[in-house]
């Protein structure tokens, strides 16, 4: 147990740190020079030598990369270019933003698409399940970001029932949770309900029903306890994909959280805080999937942590 | 037998003891309707149903999309100042214009072309790759396993829109780098399908009867295996069609899409967005609604087909 535990937080370092160098290396190769934007207009080429000595960018990559490396061992990420101040500390005033969305996010979809999927199993093959198939196609169909502008026209716009943009008061929080919401039931849904079409048909639960068990405890005590992992994984996997990725739902509704963050970042080429935002939501989202991990054998005894793992 | 008399339908269905031939030699309580009934037969119907409702959909939006050359429009780019900002439905402009006087229902469909252009590059190119990738690992095991395994792992755990947009950046917005930025984003799902599929099926005693025939590992792969595998792994890539026109919105909308003022499905939406504030809802809405119709199309087909494919393999659904 706590070999496993240790060789997957070595893994975390090494995976953390693959994406921070190949960020690091990508943002240095692409053209445009980040000392333009933070120059006086129409710079001398003084002033430009001098902004890019300032930010250390006047160095060739491979000692850049060094210098980088040394300050990261010493819990420095390096100082934001725009906010001039340290970049983890711009990054860790945005995370709880983009937490509290993730986390909204995903209560409601798990509270919505659990029953959903259970509800389509239970009326597999009917018409019924046909039509809600069908609208859960339909709801991973549609870009998020028109999904959003939809919300926005409709409740914000034409009705009026809340704020159009940013974080202003706690009902701000609605329409982001709702568009990411959308398509993540859509997924889940549909997960929940191939896990339990399985589980609903086997053996075990033929010979549970013949001692007279209850529909209700079949469904949620023996299927849905079989089809417990895969779901809790799903709903892992994607907790921690939206911690780095509701970049688009951040934009469209201007939530100050850590995508909006590195979008502006890199329209200012601010590589300090680039870095420093992939460093810490990929750091984020491993440790998300290593409790997840952990969880295996609180759901199911059968699971030993560390054999079945390659 | 009395049980089979009180059942509908009995009058239609002939005596199987008086079929010539028939070996039952007694009359069957299954009745055609009751086939028809069955949850076989009506898993059948239902992927027929969704296959049908998306090829209609999509098939309403490609179309137009296809000929847009040659349908009477306006220019997608060049507007008349004149006609800004019209409501759909006003004469000549079935969904209005822009403020800049151009035609939605052109830009829509001329939008189109490139969104559906880059989508379908995408995923030849991801497909390709993701089935060689997939094979090789799957036949070859060992270090190429490794290997693959591994890549497939590292892209997991990478914030991909941000890799995305970065790359954008450094290639600039071209059509070639954002379709080989779209295939990269999508080529893990193939190769881990074609590997699972490979694993299992070079288990199989035709694949050993070649190997002992003497026939070249590669052919084995090529002639042998993936012909057999094609189908399902297709039906992936086909859904990734869907992702890819998603994918390339997302791009579009982010500023990293085909540059203006070549409109793409996500530019328009782009554009649109300070306007809608002001009532014009509909450079909004209606690209949206073009894009949602197409890829619920093709993730309908998708899922139909892979319905299908599944039952022809006789797994559990």
């Amino acid at each position: 147990m706590l070999t496993y535990v240790l060789k997957r937080i070595g893994q975390t370092v090494l995976t953390a740190f693959l994406a921070t160098a190949t960020v690091f290396v990508l943002l240095r190769m692409a053209p445009g020079d980040p000392a333009a934007n933070y120059a006086p207009p129409n710079p001398t080429s003084e002033q430009l030598a001098a902004i890019r000595e300032e930010f250390g960018l006047d160095q060739s990559i491979p000692v850049q990369f060094v210098t980088f490396l040394q300050h990261l061992f010493q819990g420095d990420v390096g100082t934001s270019f725009f906010f001039k101040r340290p970049a983890l500390e711009v990054v860790m005033e945005r995370l709880p933003y983009t937490i509290t969305l993730a986390v909204a996010a995903i209560v409601v979809t798990a509270a919505v698409a659990i029953p959903l999927g259970v509800w389509m199993a239970r009326r597999a093959d009917t018409a019924k399940d046909l039509g809600a198939n069908i609208a859960t196609i339909a709801g991973q169909s549609m870009p998020d970001f028109w999904i959003g502008f939809v919300l926005l026209i409709l409740f914000a716009v034409q009705l009026g029932w809340f704020e159009p943009a940013g974080f202003t008061s706690a009902s701000s929080i609605v329409l982001p949770t709702v568009t990411i919401a959308i398509l993540q039931i859509a997924l889940i849904s549909r997960l929940v309900r191939r896990e339990m079409v399985v589980n609903l048909a086997s053996p075990y639960l033929t010979v549970a029903r013949s001692r007279g068990i209850s529909e209700r405890a079949l469904t949620w005590r023996y299927a849905f306890g079989n089809s417990a992992i895969p779901v809790v994984t799903a709903l892992g996997t994607r907790f921690a994909a939206m911690l780095n990725g509701v970049v688009i739902v951040e934009v469209v509704f201007k939530w100050p959280g850590v995508g909006e963050l590195v979008v502006n970042a890199l329209k200012q080429r601010d590589f300090p805080l680039i870095q420093a935002t992939v460093l810490v939501t990929v750091v984020l989202a491993l440790v998300v999937q290593l409790l997840v991990d952990l969880l295996y054998p609180l759901m199911d005894p059968r699971v030993r942590l560390g054999e079945a793992s390659s | 037998m009395t049980t089979s008399t009180n059942l509908p339908g009995r009058q239609q269905v002939p005596n199987l003891s008086e079929v010539p031939g028939s070996i039952l030699g007694r009359d069957s309580a299954v009745t055609k309707v009751l086939l028809r009934r069955s949850a076989a037969a009506r898993r059948a119907r239902y992927s027929t149903i969704k296959i049908w409702v998306g090829a209609i959909c999509a098939g309403v939006v490609v179309v137009p999309v296809a000929l847009a050359q040659l349908l009477p429009l306006p220019d997608p780019i060049i507007g008349q100042l004149s006609e800004s900002s019209l409501p759909p439905l006003s004469a000549g402009h079935l969904f209005g214009t822009d403020p800049n006087g151009r035609d939605l229902l052109s830009r829509v469909l001329h939008g189109g072309q490139t969104s559906l252009v880059i989508g379908v590059l995408a995923i030849f190119v991801s497909g390709l790759v993701g089935i060689v990738a997939g094979a090789a690992a799957g036949y070859f095991g060992g270090w190429v396993d490794t290997i693959v395994s591994r890549l497939l792992e590292a892209q997991m755990s990478l914030p991909l829109l941000l890799m995305l947009l970065l790359v954008v950046a450094l290639f600039g917005p071209s059509i070639p780098v954002i379709t080989l930025v779209i295939a990269f984003a999508q080529w893990p799902e193939p190769a881990r399908i074609t590997r699972a599929l490979v694993l299992v099926e070079r288990e199989k005693p035709y694949v050993a009867a070649a190997r002992v025939l003497g026939l070249h590992r590669i052919s084995i792969i090529t002639r042998h295996l993936i012909p057999n595998i094609l189908q399902q792994v297709l039906v992936v890539v086909l859904l990734l069609l869907a992702q890819a026109v998603l994918l390339e919105s997302a791009l579009s909308f982010l500023g990293a899409g085909v540059q203006r003022p070549y409109p793409t499905w996500g530019g328009i939406i782009s554009d649109g967005r300070e306007l809608f504030v002001t009532g014009k809802w509909w450079l909004v809405t209606i690209p949206g609604v073009v894009i949602a119709l197409l890829v619920v199309g093709v993730n309908l087909v998708g899922d139909g087909l892979r319905d299908r494919v599944r039952r022809a393999k006789g797994e559990e659904s």
